[in-house]
Parts: structure tokens; sequence; C-alpha cells
């Protein structure tokens, strides 16, 4: 046997094709991403590595590939997503919102854009359950999109997850823009009198477990990331148990994330993403990102009306910047908020404030998916 | 853009991000200032904060109050950047206090000589805790 005779039999073995080496590609922008832009890199490295497997025959599909035993045990069965919740629970401090629980109201707001953009792609054909996974993008909000996605429409689960994770990390390039855009230059001006309310170590431990208790009977389909979540803080405030506070915030979130990285990334196959021999182009893929990045700006759009609105009800004591971040993505949305105020004025500090209003959103964010996920899987009949 | 600015015998390391944009983004020797060239304008704009009708002097997180630097959220104060009998001009950085793993630049509002530092670098600070006065 001659060499390309050689070549050619073991090419049509691993039936690689032009989409495989598109995808390929996908897989090193997204890396490139991560490493020169370092764009949410602990997750996008992962992602852009497991897209590259599963395009050489790694894939979550083959049941000889040991990322399918990863998938099998870790986003099939939901685990991952909330072993990372434990982890970011124990990196919340959860005091300015505690402080100054009207933020409450700009962390539900933040969520409104979830089902504008679930309407938004069942009117444009996709069934339900796929919409519905499309929309908890818009909470920005990778752990809750993959947990929905996984039990509503887990063929989504690639696009879903690569749309929500670097929107997460587009946050300073899409959300500013449209915060100019929305906001005067005096309600950014606004500053904010952070008079905390004094928030006691009782209440701060209470919180977790009240909040695990009450959502887990008013939306149980959320249980368990609330649980999750509340863990870790419960964790970290407790102050007797340092050494599994390091622990959620480190070992356990770190390798909950890897894992979940490569195996979302091993769902990437060409087949899915861009061409199937069968069905033809993956249009869907491009929507999935463009509703998407739409969920993601509505979110955006109404923090930020709501800010305005609570701006003009409380007499201009409201900086609106903080509604903006009335999504998810702690801490980075916050932060964005505190550094467009000190932008137009650096005496203006919003920090405490923004942080209240996110860390609402967080919480905003998972029970929206939770309510999400009943009221879908209600309607279709599962679950 | 780089450059390299020699003041008498110092040599400054000069990062600018983008000579465009409001206030301009310097990182001096890894120090980060921002600066707002066009300083009429500035000035109009502190004129409008005053006017505006929702905007009494009382309301506010403004870092100077009667002579003193006051910490306008809490946090650990990290760095700090001047010692009694410096001279301080409106906008420079005086310390920097992390908060929520944020480092936010603490500037006086005022030019201003320092009487004390009441801090030190690593100390907790509570909001409205007084950081540094100057002199009357």
């Amino acid at each position: 046997m001659n060499l390309p005779d050689v070549l050619t039999s073991i090419f049509s073995q691993t039936a690689f094709t032009w989409a495989n080496a598109l995808m390929l590609v996908v897989g090193c922008i997204l890396i490139y991403l991560a490493v020169v832009k370092e764009y949410e890199p602990v997750l996008l490295l992962p992602i852009g590595f497991g897209c590259i497997l599963a395009n050489l025959g790694m894939s979550v599909y083959n049941p000889d590939s040991f990322l399918k035993v990863i998938y099998d045990a870790g986003i099939k069965t939901e685990l991952f997503p909330l072993l990372i919740f434990i982890g970011v629970g124990a990196m919340i401090d959860f005091r300015p919102l505690l402080a100054q629980p009207q933020m409450v109201l700009l962390g539900a707001a933040g969520q409104f854009g979830i089902f504008g953009a679930l309407i938004l792609a069942v009117l444009i054909g996709f069934p339900l359950n796929q919409a519905a996974s499309i929309g908890v993008i818009g909470a920005i909000d990778g752990p809750t999109a993959i947990f929905v996605t996984s039990k509503l429409a887990p063929s989504l689960l690639g696009p879903i997850a690569v749309a929500a994770y670097s929107y997460m990390s587009l946050i300073p390039i899409i959300q500013p823009p449209i915060m100019r855009l929305l906001t005067t230059r005096k309600e950014r001006l606004v500053k904010m009198e952070y008079t905390p309310r004094p928030v006691s170590s009782k209440i701060v431990i209470a919180f977790p477990i009240v909040v695990t208790i009450a959502v887990s009977l008013v939306a149980p389909a959320a249980a368990p990331l609330i649980a999750t979540l509340m863990l870790g803080n419960l964790l970290r405030e407790a102050g007797v148990v340092e050494r599994l506070n390091k622990s959620a915030q480190n070992e356990i979130i770190n390798i909950a994330t890897l894992f979940l990285g490569l195996a979302i990334g091993a769902t990437m196959t060409a087949d899915k993403f861009i061409y199937d021999p069968v069905t033809g182009f993956q249009w869907q893929t491009l929507m999935i990102l463009v509703l998407g990045l739409i969920a993601f700006i509505l979110d955006t759009v109404m923090g930020l009306l709501f800010g305005k609105l609570m701006c003009w009800l409380s007499g201009g004591k409201i900086n609106p910047l903080i509604g903006a971040c009335g999504i998810s993505a702690f801490p980075m949305a916050a932060r964005l908020s505190a550094k467009m105020a000190l932008e137009e004025d650096y005496d203006n500090f919003i920090l405490m404030h923004a942080m209240g209003s996110n860390t609402a959103g967080q919480l905003g964010s998972v029970i929206a998916g939770g309510v999400l996920l009943a009221i879908v899987s209600k309607v279709l009949g599962v679950g | 853009m780089k450059y390299n600015v020699k003041i008498g015998e110092k040599s400054f390391e000069v990062l600018i991000e983008d000579i465009n944009k409001r206030p301009i983004v310097a990182h001096v020797n890894g120090q980060e200032f921002l600066v707002n060239p066009e300083v009429e304008s500035q000035e109009n704009d502190q004129a409008d904060q005053k006017k505006s009708p929702n905007l009494p002097e009382h309301i506010g997180n403004s870092t100077m109050k009667d002579g003193k630097l006051i910490a306008p959220l809490p946090g650990t104060v990290i760095e700090i950047f001047v010692k009694p009998g410096d001279e301080v001009e409106a906008g420079q950085v005086v310390l920097i206090i992390e908060a929520m793993k944020m480092k936010n630049s603490i500037r006086s509002t005022k030019d201003g000589i320092v009487a004390a530092v009441l801090v030190n670098a690593g100390d907790t600070v509570g909001t409205k805790q007084t950081l540094v006065e100057f002199q009357a």
C-alpha cells in the first residue's frame, strides 16, 4: 500500500469532514479568546479544547469516548452546574443586598429579558422547550442556563453554553453602549448615599437557610440550584468551616468548571453546530447565538428602565446604572456599573449599591430559571 | 500607546489606553490616572452637578467633608500614596480601597496639604471613616 492510499484509508476511517475542520478553527478561536483576550479563560479554554476533541472523534456522542463518561456523570445528571454553584455561593457576599433589601426589585427586573427572548424564539419557530433554554441565556448565568437546558433541550447544550459564557465575558463590551444610550449624563452622575442597615452575623447565617427553605417551597424546580448556592454561602458565612469554604471557592468549583467546560465543548460536533449531512446547515446555532444576545440586551434594557423608574420614584436618589447589573454574572456586572459611574465622576462610588443589585440578580436568575423550568415542564407535560 | 516621560531626574513610564476617550485612562508606573484634558468642560460638569435640584450637597457618597477625606465605601486600604506635608491636587489618587475585590482609587476633590494620614495599608475601614486630614 503506498502513502496516499494509507492516508486516504486513515481519513476515511476518522470520517473527518470540512465541517469538522471548521469546528477545529472554532475551538482554536475560543482558546485564543481565553488566552490572548482573557475572556472567561477558565471556561472558554476547556470548552475550546473540548470542541477540538469532539471533532477528532472524542465527542460525547461516541460511546467509547472518555468525554462521554464525564458528560454522563456531570452534565446529564446536572451535577456540575450544582457543584459550581457551591463555589459561587461561597464567593458571594450578600451583605450589600441585606443592607439594602430594596435592591431585590432590580434583581427581579433584570430577568424580564428571559421571557422576552422566549416569546421571540417561539415566534421564530423554536419549540417551547428550546425557546425557554435560549431565553435563559439572557440572565448571563452559565450554570443556570446549563441546568435548565440539560433538562429541557439537551441537544442545544453546546451553543447555549457557549453563548452564555461568551456573552458573560463580553459584558464590558455589550453593556456600556446600552447604558449610555438609555441613561442621561445627569442620571449617571447621581450619587447614592451608602447608609447600610447594620447586618448582624445572625442574619447573614440565617439568610441562606431561610432562602433555601422559602425558594424550595415556592419554586421547587429551582431548589437544587438555590440549595447549592446557599450551601456555599453558608460555608462562607458560618465562620467555623473555613477549610470547606476554601475548598468550595477553589478545588470544588475549579474541578467542576474544568470538566463542565470539557464536556460542553465535547458536545460541539460539526454535525450539531454547522452542517449535518442529513439535515443540512444547522442555522439554529446562529439563531441561538443571536437570540441569546437579544435576551441579554433585553435583560440589560429592562434592568436599566427599572433603574430609571426607581430613580424617578425616589426623587433622583437612585443611580439607574445599578439597574444594568440586575442580571447575574456576579460580580463583573456590578463592577462595570461602578466603573461607568466613576468614569463620569471620579468621586461617585456606587459599587456597594451595584453589588446589592447584582447579588439580587444572581438570586433572581436562579429563581427565574427554576420558574421557567417548572412552567415549561408543566405545559409540555414532562417531569 | 507607551511613553517615557522624564521630569527632572525621574523618568515615568506612561501607558495611555485610548487618547480619544474621556476621561483618558493613563497608567503611570503601574498606577491608574483618569485625565480630563478639557478642564473647562469639567468645571461646567461640576457646576451642573451643584445646580441639579436632585443633588443637594448632603446627599451622596462624596469623599471630601470638612477638610477630611472619608471612606465612600467599606473595604481594605491596600495602598497609600501620601504622607503628612504632601501637597495634593484635586483629582490626585490619595489611596486605594479594595472593596468586593475591586480596587477603588480614592481621590482628593480639592487642592490641599496633608495634615495626617489616619489609616495604614492593610487596615479595614468602614463607610464614612476618616482616612486623611488636610490642613485647614
